[in-house]
């Protein structure tokens, strides 16, 4: 919009509106006090933002976060039944299939000397930076399900989701963007309900960003309107609209719609400028890997990441794997090549995405994770595959105060189940809500006849202090 | 020892008089307000205080009065709430009431020798309440049309506030179209509407919408949200639930046939019980089989059972007794008076319960069964004949791309998959795409004859398929057998699980389940199992006047989508946690007219929309934005935006495709490249596009609806996702919207297309206009607005390059207008 027209219309739309409009319109809410306005924490906050860097299909974890040598001594062995005591998955017997050590080695990182597999070197050289744990654990051993618990705290798909209850609680810090961002390689088994607002407001759900140039549906001009066109009808209808707002006065409904073409107009211009990563010198691509094969597309995502992060998008989740092609659960069948792709793909953006956000001062305010919705069996699954592993599984988490490099519980000898410290995704789930200043007891909506929590009635293992080294 | 002391004193039964009127009075508190949850038979937290005996056993969690000692005692606490127990958990005690427990205990708790309060449950919650048909206000105002009107003026005139002034006969039509139908009026009924000067012109049109069958699909779609109604199963898989449609269409129609209430709800609960000779009626069961379900996950089928029992108990209640149940799955309901043991109890009645399928009649049934069964057999083996034919050339099309692949990659794909070393599993990884043979190339390179032989197989394909349609059957719930499962109430602690009969919710009058009758004949089209019985007894103590629910929850949904607003604000919550009606009297009245009136739906709309209240119109007054800004009191009519499918089915109206053909099997309409990026499927399998293009412009209700993937246009606009239940969708109003609104390609589509007709029949720009204008708006443009949409068009034609671009524009310009989105 050019600046004359932009002030026309505030000038008209002023007369209208109340003082609020101008300058607090959002892109879900309008009024003033609309469900996105910035909100203050409940107390004081380590993370602005959230990158949500999610490994869809499953990532064994007993080959890259979660050392386990006795695992190595004893492959080819059955387990003692003690150990695999109602474990249980779709496609392996606990009882009769074999342990299987992992086919990469270990090797102490960093100053701190995490031990962290050679599956990834990129980001195992920034293992000061992050803080892992061990010990998480859940009981969905199919992917929607479990995706579905780690995303919104039930298996079953319907309740908000993290980023969205994010939102709901603190709003969004740009007007022009998205607050809540979805990046993925394609469908997904959770679908839309790993992302979507449940019984909040619709406003909260996240948005997905498509590749292109064009990153939300139906936002770049149709094809055949030229620009000169598209802004002469928008005015015809802010024409139209105000002379139908003027008998209808006290309806701050019917003004907030006429205000939403022109801030759909503004996301027009800002999201299209987010995505575009030309601008971006080529050391910084470099460090992300684009232009390199293999992690040429995740690399752009984690990039468009930093750049939501810049405009003050407040939660990116971004999902690395589809289950239309390439994906984690490539581990059934072939643990070592898929995880050798997937690793390819995924290790070096995200390396360069800690590395550029700490470049840049904004890791200090934002948490980055990595996650999967569950590990995988240190038992075989065939010649070389590994079985969905929901008992025990690794996590990790960097910036926004966080004290990295080092390890937060532990598995049994042979990665089965946790030993110490076990957490459930409903401890996540409050500890990043208390990373970003909210009381996950505190942080509730009416439904169904009772206050609804993210965390229902756990989250009372929340971790923040040990990541922050307190 | 002081317990005995204190039971010495107790039995022998010296207490002075003073001290037996302590005891009344505590009594009577005890009863006023904890008996609704702690008597015998409800027993919240294992807690009965009808007896001095229950009361000192105290509760799950420990010992609650302490004779003598009022400080020690957490029954006081928790009515002081001071600590972390705040009782009663809906409204504290006055501080009299308090003082007279604290004496009592302090006295020795003693019990009154003759009580006269009785230890049945005392409902106080207005809503358990049995409905009474109010009193009706007498105002004697000539604004009043019928009884809704006094009872309206009452509040009003309580708050110093008038009603409005009646709303314009044009606004009033286009409000009654889209209220009762989903679709606006054109301008032609709106005429023939404002046109009539008659009294009875109003109801006259309300009887005539009722009778549209548009009617049923616009209340139609409002049940379907309300009872998750989903084409497929959600979760990874996300299967089609093939005949879901038929519930869909049979809800549609109950509507529309205005089928009593009590009926349409007995139907969905055990219609395979109480006609098991009518398979229209059985399809109403379908309520139980459109839900969520992990039923492709067989390996699972432990917790899915699970899963749907809990489904199946939750649904039922919340939507026909308006009552969240579900938290009483784990633990007695922390706010409402329903134990677990209750929850149980309305599970045990689905234990016998399975999905079944409904025989829609007995030959087509039956022969579809057998066909169905040879036609397998026969795939099976044109399958074989298929790939024999295809042999040949598959291996010579994939040797040739073999050949040019380096040869560790050949020797890696050729190997089968079991044998393959690291390196070359990899390797197979890598070049699996460009060693993939396509089903073009293997017919690229076939002979004649082997082309041939394809070909019968096809014509064999064709053969078996052709007249290949809807299955004649609809999915329902029937029971297994005549005993059912046992339920258990599970065990927690030292309590062990122990064993449940079917009933019903105390607070509400309770009641068993008789047992199953004597094994019934049916002459249906395919006999039935023998059944429990148990679902006919829920359905009538359910489908009851004497339930204080089921009419009350009713009549306050169809309230609900004519103002926007229920008179109780939540509409699936009539629990204590849920509001407080603004006008209870009225909702009793409506509830009691509703039931006495055969439980017709439709004449709930016709006293509805015949009140005065109804009509006003929706500006509102300063006074009524400063004292009633949210409109509780309904001093005008509440405007609201047109919901997702209203816009799509306006859109496609106004603009002149509308296919208004009715029911069916879902039409799934085209998808862009852009869209087709959410689905979950691979969209070959979870997008079959229908073939035919006047189908794509259905009624937005007959499009397929997945759970894993709305569409985009009806998501943005608060389109439920069919996980949960929704008995009342969101109005946002965001930026996506208009995007999808202005940019999207329904507008874009649907505004050339009008724009051609547009330039074909109207040769003159101002005629165009006007033209434009009353199909869109359905009303003649002021000179004002003509002037600046002729010069706009002008303008356009030079920006946009033609006339025709500049028409399109125009109609992409007015389908945005609040004027066409908003009902007034």
């Amino acid at each position: 919009m050019s600046t004359k027209s932009r002030r026309d219309f505030l000038a008209s739309a002023g007369r209208g509106f109340g003082a609020a409009a101008a300058t607090s319109l959002l892109p879900g809410a309008f009024a003033g006090s609309g469900p996105l306005s910035p909100k203050a924490p409940h107390q004081a906050a380590q993370a602005k933002s959230v990158i949500y860097l999610y490994m869809h299909g499953g990532v064994s974890h007993v080959d890259t976060w979660d050392p386990k040598p006795e695992l190595t001594r004893i492959s080819g062995q059955t387990l003692p039944a003690s150990f695999v005591k109602g474990l249980k998955t779709s496609r392996i017997d606990f009882t009769k299939a074999l342990a299987r050590g992992s086919a990469w080695p270990f090797r102490k990182h960093g100053q701190s000397g995490l031990e962290i597999s050679d599956l990834f070197p990129h980001m195992a050289a920034h293992a000061d930076d992050f803080a892992l744990v061990r010990s998480c654990h859940g009981d969905a051993f199919d992917h929607a399900p479990a995706m579905y618990l780690h995303a919104t705290g039930s298996q079953f798909p319907g309740k908000p989701s993290l980023g969205a209850w994010v939102v709901y609680g603190l709003g969004s810090e740009n007007e022009n963007l998205p607050a809540f961002v979805v990046m993925t390689d394609g469908a997904m088994k959770c679908g839309p309900q790993g992302y979507g607002a449940g019984f909040l407001p619709a406003v909260h759900q996240g948005t997905m960003f498509r590749a292109g140039s064009s990153p939300i549906l139906d936002l770049a001009t149709p094809d055949g309107v030229s620009g000169a066109t598209q802004r002469a009808t928008l005015d015809f209808v802010g024409d139209l609209d105000r002379k139908h707002l003027a008998s209808r006065p006290f309806d701050s409904d019917l003004e907030a719609r006429l205000a939403s073409y022109e801030l759909a107009f503004r996301m027009q211009s800002e999201a299209p400028d987010a995505v575009d990563i030309s601008k971006e010198s080529d050391a910084t691509k470099r460090l992300y890997g684009i232009g390199e094969g293999l992690s040429d597309d995740f690399g752009r995502k984690c990039l468009l990441a930093r750049r939501l992060v810049e405009r003050g998008v407040r939660f990116i989740q971004l999902y690395s794997g589809t289950h239309l092609g390439d994906d984690w659960d490539g581990a059934h069948n072939d643990l070592t090549g898929s995880h050798t792709k997937m690793a390819a793909k995924t290790d070096k953006p995200i390396s360069g995405l800690l590395q550029d956000l700490k470049a840049r001062g904004l890791l200090d305010s934002t948490l980055v994770i990595w996650g999967s919705e569950f590990g995988r069996t240190p038992l075989g699954e065939g010649r070389n595959g590994r079985d969905h592993h929901p008992y025990a599984f690794s996590m990790w988490f960097s910036g926004a105060g966080v004290q990295g490099g080092r390890v937060l519980g532990s598995t049994d000898e042979f990665g089965l189940k946790p030993v110490e410290n076990p957490l459930l995704a409903h401890d996540v789930n409050a500890t990043i809500l208390r990373m970003l200043g909210m009381d996950h007891l505190k942080l509730t909506y009416f439904y169904q006849g009772r206050d609804q929590r993210l965390t229902d009635v756990h989250g009372e293992h929340e971790f923040t202090k040990f990541l922050l080294g307190a | 020892m002081r317990r005995i002391a204190a039971l010495f004193v107790a039995s022998t039964a010296l207490p002075a008089l003073a001290a037996d009127d302590t005891a009344s009075k505590a009594i009577k508190v005890l009863s006023a307000n904890c008996y609704q949850c702690h008597t015998k038979a409800m027993a919240m937290s294992e807690l009965d205080l009808t007896s001095r005996a229950s009361m000192l056993k105290g509760g799950a969690g420990g010992t609650v009065v302490v004779e003598g000692n009022p400080d020690s005692s957490k029954l006081i606490a928790a009515v002081e709430r001071k600590g972390k127990l705040a009782m009663p958990p809906t409204k504290a005690l006055g501080s009299e009431e308090v003082a007279v427990l604290r004496s009592w205990i302090g006295e020795g708790a003693a019990w009154p020798e003759h009580s006269t309060v009785s230890a049945a449950p005392a409902v106080t919650w207005w809503a358990f309440q049995k409905v009474s048909r109010p009193e009706v206000p007498k105002s004697g105002s000539p604004w009043v049309r019928n009884e809704i009107d006094e009872f309206i003026l009452d509040g009003l005139r309580k708050d110093s506030l008038a009603p409005s002034a009646p709303a314009k006969p044009e606004t009033l039509a286009r409000r009654a179209y889209l209220d009762l139908l989903g679709l606006p009026p054109s301008i032609q009924q709106i005429r023939e509407f404002a046109g009539n000067a008659s009294p009875d012109a109003w109801p006259k049109l309300v009887d005539k919408l009722l009778a549209s069958p548009h009617y049923g699909e616009k209340w139609g779609r409002h049940w379907l949200d309300l009872v998750r109604y989903s084409d497929t199963a959600g979760f990874e898989l996300d299967g089609y639930i093939h005949d879901a449609w038929r519930y869909r269409d049979w809800v549609v129609d109950s509507f529309n046939e205005d089928k009593p209430y009590d009926q349409f709800v007995s139907q969905q609960i055990a219609a395979d019980e109480l006609a098991p000779e009518d398979p229209v009626a059985q399809t109403g069961t379908g309520l139980y089989c459109v839900g969520p379900n992990r039923d492709l996950f067989p390996d699972q089928a432990d917790i899915n059972r699970e899963e749907s029992l809990t489904d199946y108990a939750d649904t039922t209640s919340s939507v026909f007794l308006g009552l969240t149940a579900g938290c009483a799955r784990c633990h007695d309901h922390k706010f409402d008076p329903i134990s677990q043991e209750d929850y149980y109890r309305l599970r045990a009645v689905f234990a016998p319960a399975v999905k079944r399928k409904v025989a829609l009649n007995r030959l087509g049934s039956l022969g579809y069964d057998v066909s169905e069964s040879v036609r397998e057999w026969k795939l099976r083996e044109l399958g074989d004949q298929i790939r024999a034919v295809q042999a040949r050339c598959k291996d010579q099309v994939m040797s040739a791309k073999l050949s040019g692949l380096p040869e560790d990659a050949q020797e890696a794909l050729r190997i089968g998959d079991g044998k393959r070393t690291q390196r070359q599993r990899e390797l197979a990884t890598e070049f699996a795409d460009k060693a993939r043979v396509g089903d073009e190339e293997i017919r690229a390179c076939m002979t004649t004859q082997e082309t041939a032989s394809l070909h019968g197989i096809e014509k064999a394909l064709v053969k078996m398929y052709a007249g290949y349609t809807s299955k004649p059957f609809a999915c329902g719930l029937g029971d297994s057998w005549n005993v059912a499962p046992r339920t258990f109430l599970p065990g927690r602690g030292s309590n062990p699980a122990r064993e449940v009969q079917p009933g019903f919710f105390s607070v509400l009058g309770g009641g068993e389940v008789p047992p199953p009758a004597e094994k019934r004949e049916t002459t249906g089209p395919i006999p039935l199992m023998p059944t429990t019985g148990r679902r006919t007894a829920l359905a009538g103590w359910i489908a009851n006047a004497g339930n204080p629910l089921t009419a009350r929850v009713m009549a306050n949904r169809v309230w609900q989508f004519h103002f926007g607003r229920g008179l109780v604000a939540t509409p699936s919550d009539f629990g204590t946690r849920g509001g407080q009606p603004t006008h209870a009297e009225l909702l009793d009245w409506l509830a009691s007219e509703f039931v006495s009136n055969g439980w017709s739906v439709k004449h709930l709309h016709r006293v509805i929309m015949n009140s005065a209240a109804y009509r006003q119109q929706s500006n509102p007054s300063k006074q009524s934005v400063d004292r009633d800004p949210t409109n509780l009191l309904l001093s005008h009519f509440s405007r609201r935006r047109m919901n997702a499918d209203e816009i799509r089915d306006s859109m496609l109206l106004v603009t002149g495709s509308l296919n208004p053909k009715r029911g069916g099997r879902p039409v799934v309409p085209p998808l862009t490249d852009e869209e087709k990026e959410n689905l979950t499927q691979r969209p070959d399998d979870a997008w079959v596009l229908t073939a035919d293009d006047s189908e794509h412009s259905r009624r937005s209700i007959y499009l397929i609806q997945k759970r894993t993937f709305r569409l985009p246009m009806m998501e943005v606009f608060d389109a439920p996702d069919s996980m949960l239940t929704c008995p009342r969708r969101d109005s946002s109003t965001t930026a996506p919207q208009s995007l999808t609104l202005f940019n999207g390609s329904l507008t874009m589509g649907r505004s050339r297309a009008m724009a051609a007709k547009l330039v074909e029949e109207q040769p003159g720009d101002a005629a165009a206009v006007q033209t434009a204008w009353k199909k869109i708006l359905a009303r003649e443009p002021s000179a004002a607005e003509s002037d600046r949409a002729i010069a706009f068009v002008k303008e356009q034609s030079g920006n946009a390059g033609g006339r025709e671009a500049a028409m399109a524009e125009l109609v992409r310009a007015l389908v945005n207008l609040n004027e066409f989105l908003y009902v007034d």
